[in-house]
């Protein structure tokens, strides 16, 4: 008897061995990939930052300690282009209010919801580098839409919205308000089928008006979407370059639409400067993680549940 | 059900649209490149050409679509030729922007290909940090001695100085920046064309754009100009006909603010468009650039780069009559017409395990006849340069000119006159080539459709942006001096 337990004991020993050595080649799979992939480059940049590394020199050699980081400081160029990022953030809340009526009226029995829900959503799944070019024709100073119209109702000519120091920045924000309404839609459409019919007829009963159950219902549980829809654009916002890249000729008049991450790619590819460019990536990341941190702090003042 | 065909309709046009996202519009400024070479090439690729050999080649370079036909026929017939030797050769052609980036990664993986393209800015760097292989023993010497002078001396370094010492690089091309001119807008107005012997002086060539600047229906609003500016790469060719610079004789300053010469180059400049509106306006730039509205017909003249030639040659994208001339002359140069000179050059890795046979490859690709017949387009019919071996461009392919065996203007010698220099044209490398980087240019170019616009005036702009350029060349300089491998 005994003898048929160890047997037992052993072969599931043996089980339990190999189940483990499993377990660890699937663990270690993400995690290798993630000394690999984010890590290394992580630790790598950080490195690179403390050099005047060009990509052609002496990575080691040129070691500068916090040279960079100090130059960076006193940077005109990198501030105007922080600044013009922060800038484009305003686009988020207003894309958030919009994206928020709209999904609302789209949350209705209404003819055609469907295809207006996919038309709200063809920016997102476009190629931002198609999008791009097409708003540029949008932006035309002569040819574009948007000052033919002008044109049309006023007589007088639209501005130059791509050549101007103010306009392209007003241009860029209603683009990226354009370009993210569709996943605001979607997450808001998602968000607001979650809130549960007897609430608005609680609401009803007790005589609420339209307006009293947006601000009390509504708005309180939609705001884990909208506190997603935050954080995932700041992210974005802070990393935008595509566009500016690619319907702004070298960062527009005077630098006016250039971005961090524009900046960034600027200086570490067009002029050779791979360490500068770290430190600003370094830079960076600090600036949206502190952002990110702070809003997870202060999420439970206004994030409510349904709990 | 209606709804439901209409939401496929749209995913099928989203989808449509990101196909057409993934390529690449090649609707290029022809003068937004600092060299010919610079209209990058619509995508990425990668040819791979077999032998029976056992030895691999690695090419990375960038190039337009039409030159990496005529590579590509160079290396299968390189192959060919050593097919005894070669395995495989990976040619590789990426877009200019792309190519730096592509360049640093194969540097930090310490995997160089074999053969690569190095600008005249980038020769000391890449040398010092043991990247480049010197030449001399691999090259043919006559065939080097038969280059334009100019692209020689950019490639041979001499571990201090550029000019001389080891030759580094075959180049690619020698390409120059020319002044072009629509003859039927002439022929309109009536006037008389430019003489290529006696470049216009400033108010000779101010004249004759008052003369071509019209409205030609009638409604108001002009629709021709006499010429259209690209601050990019058609402002240099007014300062250095004015004997003005950017930068000192030992490219360490910027002196353009107590540069006269440069001063009194850029006010004219700034004049056309603002005060005497012979150019289209800022605004009327960026709503449709100076190239398009050239192919358009709206405007007299236009620089003209060596690569554009055959484009300019092609009735379906110009359907108009032109011939090239000089850029005009200020009243405070030394009375020569000039332009700006351009190249970049094949280098060969030092790292190579075939420094023979990539040399060989390298100077079928830059002074192989055969090659450089396809490329100044003798044998194609399309002429992207003018060939790098000095007796063949200046005998046979003259005369093919000439003859109108290649398409081409026939004020040919206006390009001669500008690589060759005489006492009429003098061609220059641009100071960003003597630098580590372009950023004080960049930042120079920033800040000029303020001056254009009339928001600050040349000397207040000059003495704003001059310290912000100084420190840009600093930095280059503190790079270009740093610590090596």
């Amino acid at each position: 008897m005994s003898k048929t337990t160890k047997k037992t004991k052993t072969k599931m020993s043996a089980m339990a061995k190999k189940e483990e050595r499993w377990a660890w080649l699937f663990i270690a799979a993400p995690f290798v990939g993630f000394l690999l992939f984010m890590a290394y480059p992580i630790c790598f940049a950080v490195f690179a930052s403390m050099s005047k590394w060009t990509g052609i020199n002496s990575l080691i050699g040129n070691f500068c300690g916090l040279d960079n980081y100090i130059a960076l400081f006193q940077d005109e160029k990198f501030w105007k282009s922080l600044m013009t990022t922060i800038i484009y953030l305003i686009g988020i809340p207003i894309g958030m209010i919009l994206g928020l009526l709209l999904a609302m009226g789209m949350n209705r029995k209404i003819p055609g919801v469907r295809v207006l829900r996919t038309m709200y959503y063809v920016p997102v799944v476009s190629s931002l580098v198609a999008i791009s070019i097409l708003w540029a024709w949008v932006y035309n100073y002569d040819y574009g839409l948007f000052n033919s119209i002008i044109k049309a109702l006023t007589g007088m000519h639209g501005p130059n919205w791509l050549g101007d120091t103010f306009w392209v920045k007003v241009a860029m924000i209603i683009f990226m308000t354009w370009k993210g309404l569709g996943t605001s839609i979607i997450l808001y459409l998602a968000g607001l089928q979650n809130i549960p019919r007897n609430y608005y007829e609680a609401a009803l009963m007790d005589g609420a008006n339209g307006w009293q159950k947006f601000k009390n219902i509504t708005l309180p549980l939609v705001s884990p979407v909208t506190f997603y829809i935050l954080i995932t654009s700041l992210i974005g916002g802070f990393q935008v370059f595509v566009e500016v890249s690619v319907m702004v000729s070298n960062g527009g008049t005077d630098y006016s639409a250039a971005t961090v991450v524009y900046y960034l790619y600027d200086k570490a590819f067009s002029n050779g400067q791979l360490g500068y460019g770290c430190a600003i990536a370094v830079l960076l990341a600090i600036i949206v993680f502190i952002i990110t941190a702070f809003n997870f702090k202060f999420q439970d003042k206004w994030v409510k549940t349904m709990d | 059900m209606k709804g439901k065909v209409i939401s496929a309709m749209l995913c099928a046009s989203m989808l449509a649209t990101m196909l057409a996202g993934c390529s690449t519009t090649t609707t290029e400024e022809a003068g937004e490149s600092t060299t010919g070479t610079e209209a990058a090439a619509s995508s990425s690729s990668t040819a791979e050409l077999k032998g029976e050999g056992d030895k691999e080649i690695n090419i990375l370079i960038y190039a337009q679509e039409h030159e990496k036909v005529v590579y590509q026929q160079l290396i299968d017939e390189f192959t060919q030729a050593h097919k005894d030797e070669i395995k495989t050769v990976n040619f590789e052609v990426t877009t200019q922007d792309e190519y730096a980036t592509k360049m640093t990664a194969a540097m930090t993986a310490n995997d160089m290909p074999d053969i690569f393209y190095i600008g005249p800015e980038s020769v000391r760097s890449y040398v010092d940090n043991g990247y480049a292989l010197a030449l001399d023993d691999y090259v043919d010497q006559e065939a080097v001695d038969n280059l334009w002078p100019a692209i020689k001396s950019a490639y041979m370094y001499d571990g201090t100085n550029i000019g001389s010492g080891s030759l580094y690089c075959l180049p690619k091309d020698l390409s120059c920046f020319a002044f072009a001119y629509n003859k039927d807008l002439f022929d309109e107005a009536g006037l008389e064309y430019p003489d290529p012997e006696n470049p216009y002086t400033y108010d000779e060539f101010l004249e004759v754009c008052k003369a071509l600047t019209k409205d030609t229906d009638g409604d108001g609003e002009i629709d021709q100009w006499g010429v259209a500016n690209a601050n990019a790469f058609g402002f240099t060719p007014y300062v250095y006909g004015n004997g003005g610079h950017f930068l000192n004789e030992d490219y360490t300053k910027v002196v353009i603010a107590e540069n006269d010469a440069f001063k009194e180059a850029f006010q004219f400049y700034t004049d056309l468009t603002l005060t005497n509106q012979v150019t289209p306006s800022v605004e009327q730039d960026t709503a449709l650039g100076g190239y398009q509205r050239w192919l358009d017909g709206q405007i007299g003249f236009y620089a003209c780069g060596t690569w554009d030639v055959a484009a300019f040659m092609d009735d379906a994208t110009f359907p108009y009559e032109w011939d090239l001339c000089g850029w005009p002359v200020g009243p405070s140069g030394d009375g020569k017409s000039t332009a700006w000179l351009g190249t970049v050059g094949f280098a060969v890795s030092a790292d190579t395990e075939y420094p023979e046979l990539c040399a060989e490859l390298i100077q079928a690709l830059s002074t192989d006849l055969e090659g450089q017949q396809a490329l100044c387009g003798e044998t194609t019919g399309k002429s992207l340069q003018i060939p790098n071996i000095m007796d063949y461009a200046q005998t046979t392919f003259k005369e093919k000119v000439a003859d109108g065996t290649i398409p081409y203007a026939n004020n040919v010698d206006v390009i001669f006159g500008y690589i060759e220099g005489n006492d009429t044209y003098n061609g220059i490398f641009t100071e960003t080539t003597y630098t580590y980087n372009s950023e004080w240019w960049d930042i120079f170019l920033e800040g000029m459709p303020n001056v254009l616009t009339g928001n600050i005036s040349v000397e207040d702009y000059c003495n704003e942006v001059q310290p912000k350029m100084q420190e840009a060349l600093d930095n280059a300089i503190e790079l270009q001096n740093s610590a090596t491998n």
